[in-house]
This record gives C-alpha cells, structure tokens and sequence, in this order.
C-alpha cells in the first residue's frame, strides 16, 4: 500500500473503440457500440442510462467478465483481461458469501492473497471500524439489513486496496431513505480513499450527486450519447 | 451499540436495551411465551403417541377382525416383554450393531464417493456429459434388486449387503450435490473472482458452501434409503442383522418379536437422521434453526 502511495496516483481507466456484441439466434446482437470513456486517477464517474442500455455490459466489460468484440479496456496502461482485485466490484444483488460472517467477508480478498490470519482479522477490523460495522463484525450476512449487506459489500472491495472501485447500482434495491445515507458513505469513503470510481446507475440524482463526471448513455445499441462534467456546486444541490 | 463511525447510521440494530433484573417468576412466564409453541407441540405429540398405544393396545387385545385381521399381532406389552429380555439377550444386541455398522460403513463409502463426484460432475462440464448418463440408467433400478447381482460381484455375503446400502444411499447423494451445484448463485463466483480467488479457491470458498444444504438434504434422503436397502438385503440374503432378526422372528412365529423388530429399526433410522440433521447445524453454523 505504502509503495502505491509514493508513485503518481494510479487507477486510470480507458475504454476505448469498445463494442459488444453477442450471438443470437437471428444473428448478432449489438449491445454497446464504438464506445469510448475514461476514469481519471481519483476520479468519480457516474454511467447513467435506462435499464437495458447496456451500462452493465460495459462495466463488466471494465471488471473483466466479458471480453469486448472490439477494442481495448485498459487500467494504467494494461489491458484486462479476466477479472482481478486490482478493480473491486460491488453488485446490485447482495453478494456477501453467506456461510462467512461479516469480518471473514472483509477478510476473503486478503486471505486470497495469502495473508496471515492474524494480520488480515486486524485489517479487516480496522477497515470495519471506519464503516460503522465493528459491533457486526460476527453476524452472518443473513442478519443484516439491505443498507448494511451492501456497506459490507464496498468495504469487502476496499478491503484489499484496488485501484479503481466498479460499482453496478449498488443502491438499486434500497429504499428511498437508505440510498442517501449509502450515497453520503460512499461519498465520504471515496473521498478519504482518492480512489477511482466508476459507478452504473439508472438514477440521474444519484449519478450527479455523487459524480465529477457524468456519460449518459443510449440504449440499441448503447453508446454514450453525452459527457457532462459536474461542478463541485451542483452537487450539494442536487438533494 | 457502539458506532465509531462519524457518517450517521442507519437504524438497523434493534434496541435490546436491558431493563432492570427481571423476577424469576418474570423470567418463566416469559420463557413459556417463548417457548409456547414448542411445548405445544411436545404434549400434542405426546398425547397422540399414547393414543396410538391405546388403540394397538384395544385392537390387539380384542383381537379385532375387520378387514385387517388382528388376531396375531402382538400386544404392546407383549412387545414390551419381548423387549426387556432381548435387552439381556447378547444375540440381539449383536444384530442390532451389525446393521449399524452395516449401514455405517455402506453410507460413509456412499458420501466419501457420491459428495466429491457430485461436485465434480458440478463444475467440470466434461466430466457431467460422461457420468451423467450412466447414473441415470442406473438410478432408477431399486437396490433390492441388486442383490442377485450383489450375491455374484462380492465374495461375501457381509459385502454384498454393505454394497446394497452403498448403492440405496449413493444415488440421492450424488443427485443432491449436483443439484446444490448447479444452484450456486454466479454473482457469489464473480465476487469472489474480483476478490482474487482462483478457480481452486472458488472451489473451496464459493462452490463447496453453497452446496452444503443440499448436500445435506442428499444426506438425509440417503441415510433414510440406506436403511430400506440394508433391511431388505438382510431379509433376503442375511445372517445377522436386525432385518434378518424380524424376517426369522416371522419364521419362528415369534410374534413380538417381529413388532420389536419394525420398532428397532424405526428408532435406528430416526436415530441416524437426527445425527445427520445435528451434523447439519454444526458444518452450517449460518443457516436459521
């Protein structure tokens, strides 16, 4: 972590030439086409766009799940290919593995890293004790609410410190109430950690809330039809 | 609840503010609201076990015939007298701990190999196409009708019947892992992709937990299977074993014996599932009771 802190900040992503397509069986189906998007190191980008636009193709694309027909999606310079904890990813559906509490969660990036048990339980406290979720830390997934399973899930993210976080509307199935306190936490999580976000929403108030940078995006074949840079002070006046 | 963070907190943890020490008086009532349900359904189940009881107990002493004819079946207390001396009877222990080992030894095979071969057969598409169709021939027939071919595979009598229970458990195993396989929910094997887990650790991690219920449920099914093959073979092919002990005890025109025989075997195979159910809870320490 200390030897990332002293290079230039990393975690750009480009996107570039990008389409997807998939077969059918009346041919190939163009799901995005000649797309091209970038995250600066630190940055926050919202994708916008109504459900079927391929957002989510495109962010899965960036995660690594799904190889793009042409094109290049590229983190720093390298291309991806598979799916990495260099770029970790929160899901719209709750994810949290349900037969681990909710440290053992925190703790699965850095286990898979191969770190001591002692030094990742200590880290995944830490990182805990920042969310708000120390008292949680031995309930199962099962006993949490909504809200929580998915501040878990972004913790469980940042847990082994990626580069750029990809978020596919983490809040899509909170009620009114928990999104904005989810999107305040965010917020402030990603503000602490500099990180770059790349964030798939259908929601056009969160996007700018929480954005220096919003793409709005078309649906067949989805492609990005406008690039809209957020001032600091629209922001806070969105809500 | 303590909370460390600074960002305000959804209201999620209940209260479980503790009021002042409640009486002990306070402290029953309130466990028998608790509990009201429960208890409920231990005296209704008592009662009902008494009635049946009660009604073999009037049918058999009457020697009711009506349609079914009563006139041989055993009384419960002829049961229960049979019962206290098969208590001192070493012979009888003995057909009890065979079939027990019988059904030890032929299940525990059943899981080493249909667990492992489910999830095998779960995650490598290849391996599925192969076995699958063997398994579907094979599944249908029903142990019993093993035992011929049993008596020819295995050079002793003692193996062919763990063969049996072997294969009565084996098929519902290696049914239900595979079930619980192609259940996994892909988001669980994304995540744990971003996360940096690799294909063995997916396996260890994703795969093999989510399985777990079914693999349990397989369990079940399976140790309820294996005692209806393992009955039936020690019927038909047995020296020994607590089947071998109602079937001769028909013979012999024992007929208490036949009535703690059936009895017997009921509680062992009750007995053998609550164990798995136990076993259950404790590899699954998330699933709710």
């Amino acid at each position: 972590m200390n030897e990332v802190r002293t290079k230039p900040p990393l975690g750009r992503i480009e996107v570039s030439n990008f389409s997807l397509s998939y077969e059918s069986i009346d041919g190939a189906v163009q799901a995005v086409t000649d797309t091209r998007i970038h995250v600066d190191p630190g940055e926050f980008v919202s994708i916008v766009g109504p459900s079927g636009c391929g957002k989510s193709t495109l962010l899965n694309a960036v995660a690594g799940f799904l190889k793009p027909t042409t094109g290049v999606v590229t983190v720093d310079g390298e291309p991806v290919n598979g799916p990495s904890a260099e770029r970790g990813m929160v899901f719209q559906q709750y994810s949290l593995f349900p037969w681990k509490t909710v440290r053992e969660n925190v703790e699965f990036g850095l286990k898979m890293r191969g770190m001591p048990r002692s030094q990742r339980e200590r880290a995944a406290r830490t990182l805990l004790g920042l969310a708000g979720l120390e008292a949680f830390e031995k309930h199962y997934p099962e006993r949490l609410s909504g809200g929580m399973k998915q501040r878990v899930g972004i913790v469980r993210a940042l847990a082994t410190g990626p580069k750029v976080l990809l978020l596919d509307e983490p809040f899509g199935a909170l009620d009114a109430q928990t999104r904005v306190i989810m999107q305040q936490i965010l917020t402030n999580m990603w503000q602490r950690l500099k990180i770059s976000v790349l964030f798939v929403t259908h929601d056009i108030d969160e996007a700018i809330f929480l954005s220096d940078r919003v793409y709005c995006m078309t649906a067949r074949p989805g492609s990005i039809k406008a690039e809209i840079p957020i001032p600091l002070d629209a922001r806070g006046s969105s809500r | 609840m303590p909370s460390a963070g600074a960002e305000t907190k959804p209201a999620v943890a209940s209260a479980m503010t503790p009021g002042p020490t409640p009486s002990f008086a306070a402290l029953a009532r309130r466990w028998y609201r608790l509990n009201q349900a429960g208890l409920r359904a231990a005296v209704i189940g008592a009662i009902s076990l008494a009635a049946f009881l009660v009604v073999w107990h009037l049918l058999t002493t009457y020697r009711v015939v009506f349609f079914v004819r009563f006139v041989n079946v055993p009384t419960p207390l002829a049961v229960y007298a049979s019962f206290t001396k098969a208590m001192h009877d070493p012979k009888f222990l003995m057909h009890l701990l065979l079939s027990c080992r019988r059904i030890f030894i032929g299940f525990s095979l059943a899981a080493i190999v249909g667990v492992p071969l489910g999830l095998i057969m779960g995650r490598f598409k290849l391996v599925h196409e192969a076995v699958f169709p063997v398994a579907e021939v094979l599944r249908p027939i029903p142990a019993i009708a093993w035992v011929p071919m049993a008596i020819m595979l295995w050079p002793t009598n003692e193996q062919s019947i763990v063969f049996i229970t072997f294969l009565g458990s084996f098929f519902p195993i290696l049914v239900n892992t595979l079930h619980g396989m192609s259940l996994v929910d892909p988001v669980l094997v994304r995540a744990a992709q971003c996360l940096g887990a690799r294909e063995r650790s997916i396996f260890r991690e994703v795969y093999f937990p989510a399985s777990l219920p079914h693999i349990f449920t397989g369990l079940t099914v399976g140790m309820g299977v294996a005692w209806v093959s393992l009955i039936a073979a020690e019927m038909i092919s047995g020296q020994y074993g607590i089947g071998y002990f109602t079937w001769e005890a028909y013979s012999l025109v024992q007929y208490a014996d036949i009535a703690l025989g059936m009895i017997a075997i009921g509680v062992l195979g009750l007995a053998s599932s609550l164990l798995i159910r136990a076993a259950g809870r404790l590899v699954m320490p998330w699933r709710p009771k």
